[in-house]
């Protein structure tokens, strides 16, 4: 199997299964957060994507639409994208972005991927964005009583802080 | 006797694990001489044996994601050069492999070979750190392991000379470009390369030699630090990691990128996992690179470096909202960048910059793999484990 | 000159020779090592950077004299001069030559047994003393290896003092010189003996491939880990002079001491020492450690059942010769 027809394959499953309608050509295709585990499931399973290669969280603030003012304005919200690897040739990667709400949690991965244990809880350190299930979410960069998420786009770089002890 | 990792759980609470045994808790780290970088894991130990190990991570954070949302996609080459602090050449190439991908530029062939050539001599060098330093780990800074770092590092010098030869440093070198490479290699460099490499492949020959017949090495990693191959892939654990617990999976022969396409790589695999298995690995990936550069060394194309017109500011590398994921094989597994545009500086800047560093996901095999075994072989199996903290913090 | 005088005087210069070749073996070691390691080693301070010991006694005398808070005051600060005395204390009974010795004992391998075996003491007491958890650990592995390890040390020795029907150690060189060196007894006992006796010395030194105690890579300094300036030195000195003391030691019970194929003397003693301790730098250059579980089960199942066979063998040996007689 080439990549192209995995790449297709995961296409087919996305829309037979998942209810997707836009695959969209310069970003990954955005998936209901409901269907979220069960696609990862679905992806390891059935398919032997086992390899757990990411998971990205990135924080949209409210920002209107500057080219329509008429437009409702995009409520602040993260988006976080996963990806998931097979062994072997054709070292497909299936990702997908799930759109969350602020006061949402996404549900974890950990009961089927090891590794969505430390991910995960970078992605709640530095962006905020929460999962539900997770052993144990606490901060991992960070200190542990650190205030404040550094890569929120309201987390301004030169934040004062006091010195670490 | 270390215990099969199935057994083992990570987030096993503590409080309530055995009343009546004693246990110690003993903090390796942050400051020791031999956490490879900042790195603190805390062991609940039995006597000598550990119950639960927790590692922390966090120590060398230096917000490298949030300052890449600053700077321009040019200026942030030499930052991210410094996640990855023994194998610079791989980040920069992760780095700028996802810009391209994301503008569709084409690389020219040359580029292709020289960052190829870069590659493969840099696996060299960071499989030679890690040698010197796993010899030092087992065996002490005073003692047969420092001879081993020396031999190690007398041979790493010589592929740093020829780094420096063409790019004018021996680490953090800044050679990458978008849509190409920024120094050019002289027929000079092709020379002094085949005969380098020549005598690093004898001495690895040397190197495996000692692996394979010396007694007191092969009971220090025989049989210690069992990882099993699913929880590997599970944990995201790739490269040499996973190949020694048996996982055949290596992204320059799967999805290939650069010229790696048209070479045959030949992936090593060990079905053992303990610390000999990776030790093994790590060794023949050498041989193998090797080989490869032996092979494309003469036969760079000509042509440009640079597929784009030089730019004269810092914000000519504009990219639009939009994401990708691009990934390269670096010596330590796959080394990832997640890219969506159209951040500051009207696109000069990402929105987002994640690296996905494979260090990250090998450290957080610790509390699966620490437990049942002694303090002694913690020590060598986080050798083998190969972190690097920038890398883990970034 | 009453025995008194004779130990006290040969006994300050026994030890002063003693410690002033410790010192400068410590000079010798890095350069050795540094060229095995393809550098140079000191070159910059004194002839051949003779005088770099001398600059870093000097720096760790002048330097701040750390007790942690905790640590127990009296045993931290007694440690580092008990390992020295101790170890010293062994070399009393060793001949350098046919009248340079401190004390004759008629029981001087017994004495030098029991006095070099109380060397494991210091070393737990200085990690006892310190209240360091890396400390504490390498203070028990210290001790379980320093008393696995005399087991076999005690019985390797035994096979000179049967061979020579005698423990006074000027009696054992006597009769190698009469006869041949035991190391090269012939059906072997004796090169096996010393080869047990050799291993058993670097376990009790603590030296690479046992030194587990200080182990640097895992447990910081180990049983050194709070020790600062000259107390640091002396420990250090105390673990070089306690592997000089057993090359000389091997020389002088399997090696015939200070005899020799011609001009016996002093000097064969000498050589014959410093040719030991010349291997046993060659070996913690070369190898890497132990783990402490292999590092019992080398000493518990191979090394004790191997020299109490040497012992019997060689017992058997003296009695078919006395009966051939």
């Amino acid at each position: 199997m080439t990549g192209d027809e995995a790449q297709r394959r995961f296409v087919a499953l996305l829309q037979e299964r998942f209810g997707v309608d836009e695959i969209p050509a310069a970003n990954y295709p955005l998936v209901d957060a409901r269907h979220h585990f069960e696609l990862a499931r679905v992806l390891k399973e059935e398919f032997g994507y086992r390899i757990y290669a990411f998971v990205v969280a990135s924080h949209y603030p409210a920002a209107p639409d500057a080219k329509n003012e008429n437009a409702e304005v995009d409520a602040e919200h993260y988006e976080v994208a996963t990806g998931v690897r097979c062994i072997g040739a054709p070292a497909h990667l299936a990702s997908w972005r799930v759109r969350v709400e602020l006061d949402q949690a996404l549900p974890t991965l950990f009961p089927l991927f090891a590794g969505a244990d430390w991910q995960e809880r970078e992605q709640y350190d530095l962006v905020g964005v929460r999962f539900d299930g997770h052993p144990d979410l606490r901060r991992l960069m960070m200190p542990e009583d650190w205030e404040g998420y550094p890569l929120r786009k309201d987390y301004a770089i030169g934040t004062a802080c006091p010195p670490w002890r | 006797m270390p215990r099969r990792v199935t057994e083992v759980d990570p987030h096993l609470d503590i409080e309530t694990y055995d009343p009546s045994a004693d246990l110690m808790v003993l903090n390796l780290g942050p400051q020791h001489p031999s956490t490879h970088g900042v790195f603190r894991v805390k062991l609940y130990l039995d006597g000598e044996i550990i119950v639960k190990a927790v590692p922390y991570a966090g120590y060398l954070h230096r917000g490298v994601e949030k300052l890449c949302e600053e700077l321009t996609f040019v200026q942030i080459i030499p930052v991210v050069d410094k996640n990855d602090y023994v194998s610079p050449m791989m980040n920069e190439q992760a780095i700028v492999m996802a810009c391209e991908a994301m503008l569709e530029i084409e690389v020219p062939r040359r580029a292709l070979y020289l960052r190829t050539i870069f590659a493969e001599l840099q696996r060299v060098a960071s499989h030679l750190l890690w040698l010197g330093t796993f010899g030092m780990d087992l065996g002490g800074a005073l003692g047969g392991g420092a001879s081993l770092f020396m031999y190690c590092f007398r041979e790493r010098e010589t592929i740093l000379g020829l780094f420096e030869e063409v790019t004018g440093c021996r680490f953090h070198y800044n050679t990458h470009a978008v849509g190409g490479n920024r120094h050019d290699i002289t027929p000079k460099f092709c020379r002094d390369t085949k005969t380098t490499i020549e005598v690093i492949a004898k001495r690895i020959e040397e190197y495996i030699q000692i692996f394979s017949s010396n007694r007191i090495y092969r009971d220090r990693t025989q049989g210690v630090g069992v990882l099993d191959g699913d929880l590997a892939v599970s944990l995201g654990i790739t490269g040499p990691l996973a190949r020694a617990s048996g996982v055949d999976h290596d992204l320059r022969r799967d999805a290939p990128y650069h010229i790696y396409g048209e070479l045959d790589v030949n992936v090593f695999t060990e079905s053992a996992g303990d610390c000999l298995a990776r030790t093994l690995v790590r060794l023949q990936e050498m041989c193998e690179s090797i080989r490869i550069v032996r092979e494309i060394i003469d036969s760079v194309p000509e042509g440009p470096i640079l597929g784009i017109k030089p730019g004269k500011s810092p914000t000519h590398i504009k990219i639009e909202s939009s994401q990708r994921y691009t990934c390269i094989e670096s010596p330590r597994g796959e080394l990832g960048t997640y890219l969506i545009g159209g951040g500051s500086n009207r696109g000069a800047s990402a929105y987002r910059l994640k690296i996905r560093s494979p260090s990250l996901h090998a450290v957080s095999c610790i509390p699966y793999v620490f437990p049942g075994h002694t303090v002694s072989d913690a020590i060598a199996i986080l050798g083998t484990l190969d972190p690097i903290m920038g890398e883990v913090d970034r | 000159m009453t025995p008194l005088v004779h130990g006290a005087v040969w006994g300050v210069v026994i030890a002063t020779v003693l410690v002033t070749v410790a010192v400068f073996s410590i000079w010798f070691e890095r350069k050795f090592a540094a060229r095995m390691q393809t550098r140079y080693g000191p070159t910059l301070v004194g002839p051949a950077g003779l005088l770099q010991i001398v600059a870093d006694a000097l720096k760790m005398m002048q330097k701040e004299d750390i007790l942690p808070q905790k640590a127990d005051p009296m045993l931290f600060r007694l440690a580092p001069p008990c390992a020295v005395i101790f170890t010293l204390a062994a070399a009393a009974v060793i001949p350098f030559d046919e009248d340079v010795l401190a004390a004759d004992l008629d029981i001087g391998v017994l004495f030098l047994l029991a006095v070099g075996g109380l060397v494991v003491f210091p070393v737990w007491v200085a990690g006892w003393a310190s209240n360091n958890k890396y400390a504490l650990l390498g203070a028990m592995r210290a001790v379980a290896q320093g008393i696995a390890y005399e087991i076999p040390l005690v019985l390797s020795a035994m096979v000179p003092v049967v061979l020579a029907q005698s423990m006074r150690l000027s009696d054992i060189i006597s009769v190698q010189a009469e006869t041949h060196w035991f190391v090269f007894w012939p059906l072997g006992p004796g090169l096996i003996a010393f080869v047990i006796f050799f291993i058993c010395s670097l376990a009790e030194a603590n030296r690479i491939p046992f030194d587990i105690p200080e182990a640097e890579s895992e447990l910081v300094a180990g049983v050194t880990t709070e020790y600062a300036g000259m107390r640091f030195g002396l420990l250090q000195m105390a673990e070089y002079l306690h592997t000089l003391i057993a090359s000389a030691v091997a020389a002088a019970i399997f090696f015939g001491g200070w005899d020799g194929p011609f001009a016996s003397g002093l000097h064969w003693m000498v050589l014959k020492t410093l040719v030991l301790f010349f291997m046993i730098f060659w070996i913690r250059w070369s190898l890497v450690r132990f783990r402490s579980d292999q590092l019992m089960a080398l000493c518990w199942k191979y090394l004790l059942p191997l020299s109490l066979v040497l012992v019997m063998l060689s017992a058997l040996f003296v009695y078919v010769r006395a009966m051939d007689a």
